[in-house]
């Protein structure tokens, strides 16, 4: 142990290709300096992966599973734990490694983080590879690998409750993956309580990749924090912040659906393939739609005032119990993008998406993607293994997902994601190819939102709407996902004081405005050093064609397209201010220096 | 101690209302059903009952979302740290909540917590001979507040209390792991619920109850079990006991 208030100082290693496990003291700088969640995880990833080109299935892959130093604490949202990992999704255009890929980290909500925090560890490293499906049973110091042969195949609905049922206690919070991430569907996401998931960045595809269906986690103790009446005072502070927040009682009746219209009346929506920005039927699909004819009860994560998630009940021919959603990302990436607006079809999608374990976003990019190339007549009906894929055609969507999941025939090549796709089928199918890095853009449109592009353009793991439109939120946003808080509540603006606060008082280093920012740019640019060393330059920075050539023709931003001198103009500024090489994008030695990277 | 008002009251504004009224209806833990909407729980009184009136934490299960806000408040008063010899409110750690939730799949929360049952199964099994002077067992009810407390210097660690609490009513009761001697009893925290301070949902109330409540002194899968049918048309949470 490292002695160190706010955390345990241990991680928990285990090799499923030994069956060993071991606790893993993290070096205390190390804690100073990348926190914990995304940033630990990222300093643990450049250290095991010493060169690049690692394959991202191979087991020497870590999958890391990184709570904060807030996780486990009664701090209001702090619920998050961050999945990191080297990407198995994205590539360069260029590169001397056959297996280069971006790094990946993937958030989620629930009680899992503050659960392996209360097992006394600050994260949970998986290497190696299983012989066989197994899954992994930590309850406070003892660990134990077990034989889940019996569970291959099974969706991630049924599987939350036949684990908890095999374990007998259900105390144990899970994590796990569905058909889609044993059979190595490069989007695979991990779900939790069957219906919370890391989505992104293939998280699910690596767990699968070491045969490792899931991790049962249980602990009775909690770390220290540093100094108890200051972090007394400031979670006060911070429950006060919120209670009186109108966001966050927003947040509470419709959680991010309330978006789907705010964001199709702004012209930022993803419908049709990215090809609007406007979706004349979203409040079909809208969070008023759900509340009051789907939600059954509003759900939070661990000490969460804000309870964003839904759950409820559709009748009829997709009729079904419905564990999350809409929300906005999976509400318009199945809705809006496919021209869906059948609420009870649309619910269906989602969760056979949880279910199936496969990402909500990029799976609804792919299918956009497939249904613009159909319309366009540049695939055929033979080609789709004969699934009319029509725009809104709810049925075509669901045995599309299904074959995704299960990688059967067409399946096979759109498990691989648009970049894959569009090279097949080739015609030009790139413009409208909606990725960057190979990773799928999520539910925030463009056209008329260039610094959301940027976002996109220059995120570390691929196209990704979280990362932040200028670089202040992008360091901004890696240190909420390293101190296990969620995003959503910091919208609130009074939370900031109380949060620096907290984080001070846990750990015993004081954090003020500029400290916490400059820690979020050490993670960004640690995440950028292994990226740049993959072989990621400025061309791989780049938007899809569709953005600058395909202006909106309806909406109040009709006409809205982005401009391409426009756009490298602000990506050449962004280089310059990051302190990186405008052509390369390498980071400059004087900022690595300032950031003490220039060491490591 | 005053009691402090509840930290928020997210009721049911901008919702649909018939539809939240209907579910809400479901939810509530008891007799309250008809009056609790158009009166609030605070005023009711239950005059006709013949039984003791007791103070209990009331559940609103439509309300409750699971975050386990309540678990973390009861630790922290009810687990207290002493610093600089100063007692202050500990961390919240859940492993000390008196108060828990069961969180099942579909989604039902129910937060579990003593029933502060008038006939005392718990203490009614409770094999330790009375004291001659108080005529109190390991375990008894204390007399001013009714809350359940437990005697470790007499307590035999038989474990008879949480047995009969589980068979019989809630199964809050757990004996300790090592010790065997019960745990997790409700103190209502000197008549100031900190769970029902700090439930940002307005879930849990601290009220006077009589035992004809539709779900007195249930466990929690019984509980989930009705609600899930309710709520969903499902009874099925896989099979945990």
């Amino acid at each position: 142990m490292s002695g160190k208030p706010g955390y345990h100082g241990v991680i928990l290693n285990i090799d499923l290709s030994t069956g060993k496990s071991e606790k893993v003291v993290v070096p205390p700088e190390d804690l100073d300096n990348f926190v914990g969640g995304q940033g630990l995880g990222m300093k643990i990833l450049w250290d095991r992966l010493k060169k690049p080109g690692v394959n991202p299935l191979s087991p020497d892959n870590p999958l890391m599973f990184m709570p904060g130093p807030f996780s486990g604490l009664p701090v209001p949202s702090s619920s998050r734990t961050c999945v990191v990992t080297k990407s198995p999704i994205t590539s360069p255009v260029k590169s001397d490694y056959p297996h280069a890929s971006t790094v990946s980290y993937s958030n989620i909500g629930g009680f899992f983080g503050p659960e392996i925090r209360f097992a006394g560890y600050d994260g949970i490293v998986i290497t190696g590879k299983a012989t066989e499906l197994c899954y992994v049973v930590i309850d406070d110091g003892k660990v134990e690998i077990r034989d889940a042969k019996k569970f291959r195949g099974m969706r991630t609905d049924a599987f939350d409750k036949a684990i908890l049922s095999e374990l007998g206690d259900r105390r144990f919070k899970t994590v796990y993956i569905g058909p889609a991430g044993e059979n190595l569907v490069p989007y695979s996401s991990i779900l939790h309580t069957a219906g919370r998931a890391a989505g992104r960045g293939g998280v699910g595809c690596v767990m699968g990749s070491k045969n490792l269906k899931a991790i049962a986690v249980k602990g009775s103790g909690q770390p220290d924090v540093a100094d108890h009446k200051r972090f007394l005072a400031a979670i006060e502070k911070a429950r006060l912040a919120l209670r009186n927040s109108a966001f966050a009682k927003a947040m509470a009746e419709q959680g991010t659906a309330r978006a789907i219209v705010g964001n199709s009346n702004a012209g930022t929506e993803a419908v049709r393939n990215y090809r609007e920005g406007t979706f004349p039927e979203a409040d079909k699909i809208s969070g008023d739609a759900a509340r009051r004819d789907v939600w059954v009860k509003d759900i939070a994560c661990y000490c969460c005032p804000l309870a964003c998630k839904k759950s409820g009940v559709t009748r009829g021919k997709y009729g079904g119990i419905v564990h999350d959603g809409p929300e906005y990302e999976t509400g318009v990436m199945l809705g809006s993008n496919l021209l869906i607006s059948d609420m009870p079809g649309l619910l269906k999608a989602i969760y056979t998406l949880d279910d199936l374990g496969l990402d909500q976003i990029s799976t609804g990019n792919v299918i956009g993607f497939l249904m613009e190339a159909y319309e366009k007549g540049l695939i055929d009906r033979n080609f789709l293994d004969g699934i009319d894929l029509k725009w809104g055609n709810v049925d075509a969507t669901l045995a599309m997902i299904e074959k995704i999941a299960a990688r059967d025939g067409v399946g096979d090549l759109a498990a691989q994601g648009v970049r894959a796709l569009s090279r097949q089928i080739g015609q030009r199918s790139e413009k409208f190819a909606i990725h960057v890095k190979g990773h799928e853009l999520a539910a925030h449109n463009i056209q008329a939102n260039q610094p959301r592009g940027l976002s996109y353009a220059t995120a570390q793991r691929g196209a990704c709407h979280m990362s932040g439109d200028n670089i202040a939120m992008q360091n901004k946003r890696a240190m909420l996902d390293s101190i296990g808080l969620c995003l959503f509540p910091t919208f609130e603006p009074k939370l900031e004081e109380p949060m620096l606060s907290l984080l001070s008082a846990i750990t015993g280093r004081e954090y003020d405005k500029a400290e916490f920012e400059k820690t979020g740019e050490r993670i960004f640019n640690l995440e950028k050093m292994f990226n740049y060393r993959e072989g990621f330059r400025r061309e791989d920075d780049r938007l899809p064609d569709r953005f600058f050539e395909d202006a909106f023709t309806i909406g109040p931003k009709k006409g809205s397209v982005l401009d391409r001198n426009q756009f490298d103009a602000m990506l050449t500024q962004y280089y310059k201010d990051r302190g990186w090489d405008t052509e390369t994008t390498k980071p400059g030695k004087l900022k690595l220096k300032e950031l003490g990277l220039d060491s490591i | 101690m005053d009691r402090e008002k509840k930290e928020t009251d997210r009721s049911n504004k901008g919702t649909n209302f018939t539809r939240r009224e209907f579910i809400k209806g479901i939810g509530i833990g008891g007799g309250a059903v008809v009056l609790f909407g158009q009166f609030g729980v605070h005023g009711l009184a239950w005059a006709l009952s013949g039984d003791p009136q007791l103070k209990m934490v009331l559940v609103d299960y439509a309300k409750c979302t699971g975050c386990r806000t309540c678990e973390a408040a009861c630790s922290s008063r009810n687990r207290p740290v002493s610093i600089d010899h100063q007692e202050l409110p500990g961390l919240g750690n859940p492993r000390y909540a008196n108060i828990r939730v069961h969180s099942f799949n579909p989604d039902v929360d129910v937060p579990s917590v003593c029933a502060m049952c008038a006939d005392t199964p718990c203490v009614k099994a409770c094999p330790v001979d009375p004291d001659s002077k108080t005529g109190r067992r390991a375990l008894y009810r204390d007399q001013a507040t009714h809350t359940i407390y437990n005697d470790p210097g007499r307590c035999i660690g038989c474990r008879s209390c949480a047995k009969a609490c589980a068979g019989q009513r809630t199964g809050v009761i757990i004996p300790n792991p090592a010790t065997g001697k019960p745990e997790r009893m409700c103190t209502l925290c000197g008549g100031d619920p900190q769970c029902v301070k700090r439930c940002p949902f307005g879930a849990l109330s601290y009220v006077e109850v009589r035992r004809d409540r539709k779900f007195y002194g249930l466990g929690p899968e019984k509980i989930a079990a009705e609600l899930g049918k309710s709520w969903y048309g499902i009874a099925d949470f896989g099979g945990i006991k």
